[in-house]
């Protein structure tokens, strides 16, 4: 039962997330492919929880669809693209484009089914010993056997982070900035001028 | 773990540290001082070098759980790069000044560059190669749109971009396979596998080296995934084309060897193939297109694929004097294109790039010195002896005979002649047309004696190759 | 029974997909940059479906640093493209012929 229960589940949400992948590739308007992007990484991360891959789950949810589709939509906002010029229907490449994709399915699903070795592992993934936790099995090699790949993980990061500022941050003219330091440093002199004047007298 | 167990290590450690204190004193330093940026970049190349030469270990060695390998090829590769990006450092530091370019970010991710290609030089699992990778690409992607307000340069860096993001998932689609049928991501261990499992060699393991030679073909800049190259050259400024085309060079190369040489050396026959019709391409169509061009960079672009060509020609041999070979003509490669591109940027002035081929008119006239510098990078690449380009494309031409294939070592020679054609249409316009510019190149005296050496260094190595080549033998073995 | 092979075709149906997207795509960079977010998913459900079938982890660490390193690549990716419609004022893909040859 449960194991009929856990295919349905996967034959919808595989459904949902091939219609998210059409939606992301055909949809002109890109506001519209952003957020069948993010119905797509949902989709995944809930196939990934059937197969008890629960910390890239939530992972993907967080990063992706927190961060890096906020980005993208952000981006999509400021670019304030036309969105009518966007339009227009397919290109001319989009009849080979589907081609090559029959082609890519055809060949894949031969390569899987028909001439891998993979046609014995079809009956299930290695069970899981009681009590497992996918987050501490995954902190456990992390830190340890690829702790030099986490280190250049952290130089991209940090990479990411230069290269983002040197492209967009720029100097606009006409800006009007306060410069604390000139504010504090400013003395009594410079500012009050004090004026020796005689008093007028009425008369 | 202790600390002396990092040792062999220590290049990119101190690479990183040094890319910290430029990043955080470049902060400090005002516009007008900007050129400390790139004495410091310098300082860092120099200790690199130094704790390379500090750090060698006598044997193989493997590090971090084996995803990190130190052995005599990555020190003669990375010493190489350090060179390589020493010397683009040297070349652009004037051109920048001139050009109001002179901006820390240009050393600081050249140096992050490198650092990338020093992780991808010393790679030993798929995970670390890929990340080198990313760090590599995602700097070089940023140098192109160095310069904000050129659309040029930023259409070169976006073609650039989505190519390259293209190809990293092809490559990485290959990997899934590779890891799915081998169960292990390390070169040596997935060697091994398919050693005591021969079943594995069947067609779920093709199918991930089809998708891993595409993605490298596109990192190399190879026939038919070779769209992005003329343009980026032709986009960038000219120092960053200098970066892009000497040092990535050697981490493509180290990217090839590492997949196909350690990991799957035993499975020659199945990727031999592949490799031959993407180096034919790149051979025939880098030095077809290159005779039409006018704008000299995009004419090193095509030739950079025709050299592809050899340098995977070079490894299809599948055997050590072919892997020697490959070591040799990127080593040399890398020479020739650094001088050429100093060269270029050498007549660029404020305002003005000498882009197109016609502005190498007169150069005899203006400057004989460098017109023979010029000439000496020129008959190297088209590989006129006793220029080294001459032993380069030599060594890969007996290796290809060597293994049995007459028929492309003809169709190497055939290439080699037609592609002397725009070399020597070069030197034709340095000494024989005269140019209507005459100005005096504003190059200080450091820069001018570096590129002498770069270029006396090609006749040099050209008329002693003995001491080289035997040393590229070696650290292939 | 739900097993490896069914992860694998779906990730190959993906992968095709985000390739065709790719060719359809050719006008709009935005488009073309979610088209290669799609090529990662199917990669990472590569790597996800094969680690759990090999009963070990390496799969799953590669996958969390491909989401870091494509997080950074979006990044800079997007920062291209903002650069590029700064200086066009389209980021319209049929515009980008400025250089030919």
């Amino acid at each position: 039962m449960a194991i009929l229960f856990q295919t349905i589940l996967f034959y919808c949400f595989a459904v949902f997330l091939i219609g998210a992948a059409l939606g992301v590739i055909l949809s002109r308007n890109p506001v519209h492919a952003v957020m069948f992007l993010v119905l797509a990484f949902f989709q995944s991360a809930v196939l990934w929880l059937l197969i008890e891959v629960e910390f890239l789950a939530l992972v993907l949810v967080l990063v992706y669809v927190g961060a890096v589709m906020v980005l993208f939509l952000f981006v999509v906002m400021m670019l304030d693209i036309d969105v009518e010029q966007v339009k227009g229907g397919l290109t001319r490449y989009a009849p080979l484009g589907f081609a090559i994709a029959a082609l890519m399915v055809f060949e894949l699903v031969q390569v899987i089914w028909v001439r891998g070795r993979f046609a014995s592992a079809a009956e299930g993934f290695v069970p899981l010993p009681e009590g497992y936790s996918n987050t501490e099995a995954l902190g456990a090699v992390l830190y340890t056997e690829h702790v030099y790949a986490f280190e250049i993980a952290a130089v991209i990061l940090l990479l990411a982070i230069v290269a983002a500022i040197t492209l967009t941050m720029r100097k606009r003219p006409g800006l009007k900035l306060q410069n604390i330091a000139q504010q504090v440093a400013v003395k009594r002199e410079d500012r009050v001028r004090l004026v020796k004047m005689e008093s007028e007298k009425p008369e | 773990m202790t600390f002396t167990d990092l040792m062999p290590a220590s290049p990119e450690i101190v690479l990183l540290l040094m890319i910290c204190v430029v990043l955080i004193s470049d902060v400090f330093i005002s516009d007008d001082k900007r050129i400390v940026t790139f004495w410091t970049s310098i300082a860092s190349l120099a200790l690199t070098a130094w704790s390379l030469f500090a750090s060698a270990p006598e044997a193989r060695t493997l590090l971090f759980d084996g995803s990190y390998v130190s052995d005599p090829l990555s020190q003669l590769l990375k010493l190489a790069a350090v060179g390589m990006v020493a010397l683009g450092f040297l070349y652009s530091r004037d051109y920048l000044k001139q050009n109001e370019l002179l901006r820390g970010e240009f050393f600081l991710l050249g140096l992050f560059g490198l650092l990338g290609i020093m992780i991808m030089i010393s790679a030993n699992s798929m995970l670390t190669m890929y990340l080198g990778l990313e760090t590599l690409s995602l700097s070089l992607y940023a140098l192109v749109a160095f310069e904000r307000n050129s659309a040029r340069a930023a259409e070169a860096a976006m073609k650039y971009f989505v190519l390259g993001a293209i190809a990293s998932g092809a490559l990485l689609y290959g990997i899934s396979w590779i890891y799915g049928v081998t169960g292990t991501l390390q070169f040596d261990q997935i060697a091994l596998v398919l050693e005591q499992n021969p079943a594995m060699n069947a067609l779920p393991l093709w199918f991930g080296i089809a998708f891993l030679i595409v993605g490298m073909a596109f990192k190399f800049g190879a026939v038919p995934f070779h769209m992005w190259l003329p343009d980026v050259y032709e986009g960038a400024r000219s120092p960053v084309t200098l970066y892009i085309a000497s040092a990535p060079k050697l981490a493509a190369l180290a990217l090839v060897l590492r997949f196909l040489m350690e990991g799957f050396g035993d499975l020659h026959e199945v990727w031999q193939g592949m490799i031959m019709v993407v180096a034919v391409l790149s051979l025939v169509i880098g030095n077809v297109v290159a005779i039409a061009q006018t704008n000299i960079k995009r004419m090193l672009g095509y030739s950079a694929i025709a050299h592809v060509g050899f340098i995977l020609l070079a490894i299809f041999t599948g055997t050590e004097q072919g892997y020697g070979a490959a070591v040799f003509y990127t080593l040399t490669y890398v020479i020739m294109a650094a001088g050429a591109f100093g060269m270029v940027i050498l007549l660029s002035r404020k305002g003005f790039e000498a882009e197109a081929i016609g502005d190498f008119k007169g150069l005899n006239a203006r400057s004989p010195w460098f017109a023979l510098m010029m000439l000496f990078f020129m008959f190297g690449m088209a590989g006129v002896p006793p220029w080294v380009g001459f032993f380069a494309k030599l060594n890969v031409i007996n290796a290809v005979l060597d293994a049995g294939f007459p028929g492309l070592a003809i169709l190497m020679v055939v290439a080699s002649v037609v592609g002397a054609y725009y070399y020597l249409r070069v030197i034709w316009y340095m000494y024989f047309e005269t140019g209507e510019d005459t100005s005096v190149f504003q190059a200080k005296l450091d820069t001018r004696a570096v590129l002498s050496v770069n270029g006396i260094a090609v006749l040099a190595l050209g008329i002693m190759p003995g001491w080289l080549l035997k040393l590229c033998i070696d650290v292939i073995q | 029974m739900i097993g490896l092979n069914h992860y694998l075709t779906l990730s190959a149906i993906l992968f095709s997909l985000s390739v065709a997207g790719i060719f359809i795509n050719r006008r709009n960079l935005i488009l073309l940059l979610m088209c290669i977010e799609l090529m990662l998913l199917a990669v990472n459900f590569n790597f996800v479906a094969f680690s759990r079938a090999l009963g070990d982890e390496t799969g799953q660490v590669f996958v969390f640093f491909i989401l870091t390193v494509a997080a950074a690549e979006a990044a800079i990716g997007l920062a291209i493209l903002v650069v590029l419609f700064r200086n066009r004022g389209s980021i319209n893909v049929q515009e980008l012929d400025s250089m030919k040859g």
